[in-house]
């Protein structure tokens, strides 16, 4: 039984078109012209309960605003949205109770007041019962090590603590479905891991269901099995991480240490550095094992290991392929 | 309710950090009752009445309009327009409450930051002569329950307005002028009793008369027995009408909300 389920969605963006020259700004509130910008191009897909779906693609591919449907900030032009049996843009504050959401660019926070307060506006808004809310405030407290700033003004955190924080608030009231936006943007690759590894445990502890928008592949890679992969608006690649590499990048390397090596069979030399030799070869024509034991068999060999080709070229090759 | 208080609670906790400006809003308040009281003496220039309003009523009433315009201000009508702008709008939709609700609400809970000020400022302006108690036990009943319908008249006048920003971004001319407008016909600078015929004409036919004048008449009995009754009932027929208004506004922004950024 999906929990998301998103078919045919589309949203149009219209502004009245701007006028050039004389009296432009009055003739451009009069002005019945509009530009359209069609952010969203009719996306389908469905996510299951439990799983954690990489929501990727290039800037303004539209993955945001999509994300702004799945919550019912936005109202769609057209296509459906259903999230555990609600509409969110017309079932909004029931929708909100089921889901939390972490937009990396945008604090849930209250800028001029502590860390403390807002939480606690946040188990008052989601009825959390107070010891209820005392537990997890102490757990969240821990986990994410809030304590040191919990009663600092959320304008003075830095933005690793500021995230940590609205993690902290979005999922105070265990909604069942998180969506984070772009939630370690701008972050240092230690706070990167602590809030991988807070997402990661609430998925396996309480079974959350998590929409992950990230540029930073490695949050995906660690994350999610799967992938929904868009671009201008319309679906390029709905599928597992392990298949999108195979199909895109079916190539692994075999970098070998050794004095001299000029070619072997079945495999490419791409690369040549300090002694080191990559050799490209296509797993599913030449085996492996077979190709490790020829170079071993011809050459004297001090090291050698097998690269998986990394998420981050996967896609990097796929936008550059794309037309 | 108990998720408009809490929303409420914020909003008042925000406008306590912003203790300098509250402080040289308490000294400019006072300022401003003195001058007042200056300034109505040498209108009113040693004659005891006019149009049957005695000097230190209308001083009264002068004082009256200052205290309550710190609780109640075209000035302080809404912060929606800055967040449709800042794309704040987004933070508030996330929220398991409706979105107008929620800002009405921030509002009343940002103006009863106010109250404290206002109750340190009353003393003030007694021993400086500026004030007077209540007409009667009438007034002093029906004052704060028109307070009340002066808040929330003011309010959903500034929400209505607010919502504009979902249409245009352009809103800041018109925001100026709505406040010039609805100050004056609150009777907040001149009272209802000494504005000319068709003004005053004009005055009565208006909501805002409701969020400045009808408190301090019902306080200084300028307006008294069957009209205490009237005044209150058009108070609340402005708020059930506004409310009803904002309702049918806000279920057509939905539609247009953008949320601009991230
Ligand atoms: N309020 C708006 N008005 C007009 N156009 C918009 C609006 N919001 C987004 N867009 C446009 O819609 C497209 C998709 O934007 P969106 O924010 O969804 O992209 P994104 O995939 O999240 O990109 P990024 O990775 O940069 O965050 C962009 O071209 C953007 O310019
Ligand atoms: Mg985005």
């Amino acid at each position: 039984m999906p929990v998301i389920e998103v078919a045919d969605l589309v949203k149009e963006f219209r502004r009245p078109k701007r006028q050039e020259g004389s009296f432009a700004g009055l003739r451009t509130l009069l002005t019945r012209e509009q530009t359209v910008k069609r952010a969203v191009d009719g996306i389908s897909f469905q996510v299951a309960r439990g799983e954690m779906v990489g929501y990727l693609g290039p800037n303004g591919a539209g993955k945001s605003t999509t994300i702004k449907m799945l919550t019912g900030i936005l109202v769609p032009t057209s296509g459906t949205v259903r999230v555990a049996g609600t509409v969110p843009w017309r079932d909004r504050a029931r929708n909100a109770r089921q889901i939390g959401v972490v937009f990396g660019q945008r604090s849930q926070l209250w800028w001029d007041l502590p860390l403390r307060d807002s939480l606690w506006l946040t188990g008052r808004l989601y009825d959390v019962p107070t010891a209820r809310f005392e537990e997890k405030r102490r757990q969240f407290t821990k986990v994410l090590d809030l304590g040191s700033f919990l009663d600092t003004p959320v304008r003075q955190l830095s933005l690793g603590q500021r995230m940590r924080g609205d993690l902290a608030a979005a999922m105070l009231y265990d909604p069942s479905i998180l969506y984070l936006d772009e939630p370690t943007v701008g972050l240092d690759v230690v706070a990167k891991e602590r809030i991988r590894a807070f997402v990661g445990e609430l998925n396996r502890e309480s079974g959350t269901t998590v929409v992950l928008t990230t540029h930073d592949l490695d949050d995906v890679e660690e994350l999610c099995d799967r992938i929904v992969l868009i671009d201008h608006g319309k679906v390029a690649y709905d599928g597992a991480v392990a298949e999108l590499k195979t199909r895109y990048a079916p190539h692994r390397e075999l970098v070998v240490q050794t004095d001299a090596l000029e070619s072997v069979e079945g495999a490419e030399v791409v690369r040549r550095e300090e002694g080191k030799v990559w050799l490209r070869f296509d797993p599913a024509r030449t085996p492996p094992a077979a190709l490790v034991a020829s170079v071993l068999a011809r050459h004297e060999v001090t090291d050698l290991s097998i690269v998986e080709p990394e998420l981050e070229s996967v896609i990097h090759r796929i936008y550059a392929d794309r037309g | 309710m108990k998720a408009h208080l809490a929303c409420a609670r914020m909003e008042f906790r925000v406008a306590l950090t912003y203790r300098t400006s509250y402080l040289s809003s308490f000294v400019m308040m006072l300022l401003q009752i003195y001058l007042l009281t200056v300034v109505w003496s040498a209108f009113y220039d040693g004659r005891d009445e006019v149009d049957g309003v005695s000097l230190s009523t209308m001083t009264a009433y002068a004082t009256l309009s200052t205290l309550q315009y710190t609780l109640v201000s075209p000035w302080r009508s809404s912060p929606i327009d800055q967040r449709v702008r800042e794309g704040k709008v987004a933070v508030d939709l996330l929220r398991p409450i409706g979105f107008p609700g929620q800002m009405l609400a921030g509002q009343l809970g940002w103006a009863s930051a106010a109250v404290p000020v206002l109750l340190v400022a009353l003393p003030f302006a007694l021993l400086i002569g500026a004030g007077q108690a209540p007409a009667s036990t009438a007034a002093a009943v029906a004052y704060p329950l028109a307070l009340i319908g002066a808040l929330l008249v003011n309010q959903l006048l500034g929400l209505l307005l607010g919502m504009v920003s979902f249409w245009t971004l352009e809103v800041s001319g018109a925001l100026m002028a709505y406040r010039f407008v609805a100050q004056f016909f609150s009777g907040a600078l001149v009272p209802l009793w000494f504005m000319p015929g068709p003004v005053r004409a004009a005055a009565e036919w208006l909501p805002f008369q409701a969020t400045a004048y009808t408190p301090a008449a019902l306080y200084l009995g300028q307006v008294e027995g069957y009209g205490m009754a009237a005044a209150l009932a058009v108070q609340g027929a402005w708020i059930v009408a506004l409310g009803a208004l904002a309702a049918f506004v806000w279920s057509r922004a939905r539609h247009r909300v953008m949320s601009q950024g991230g």
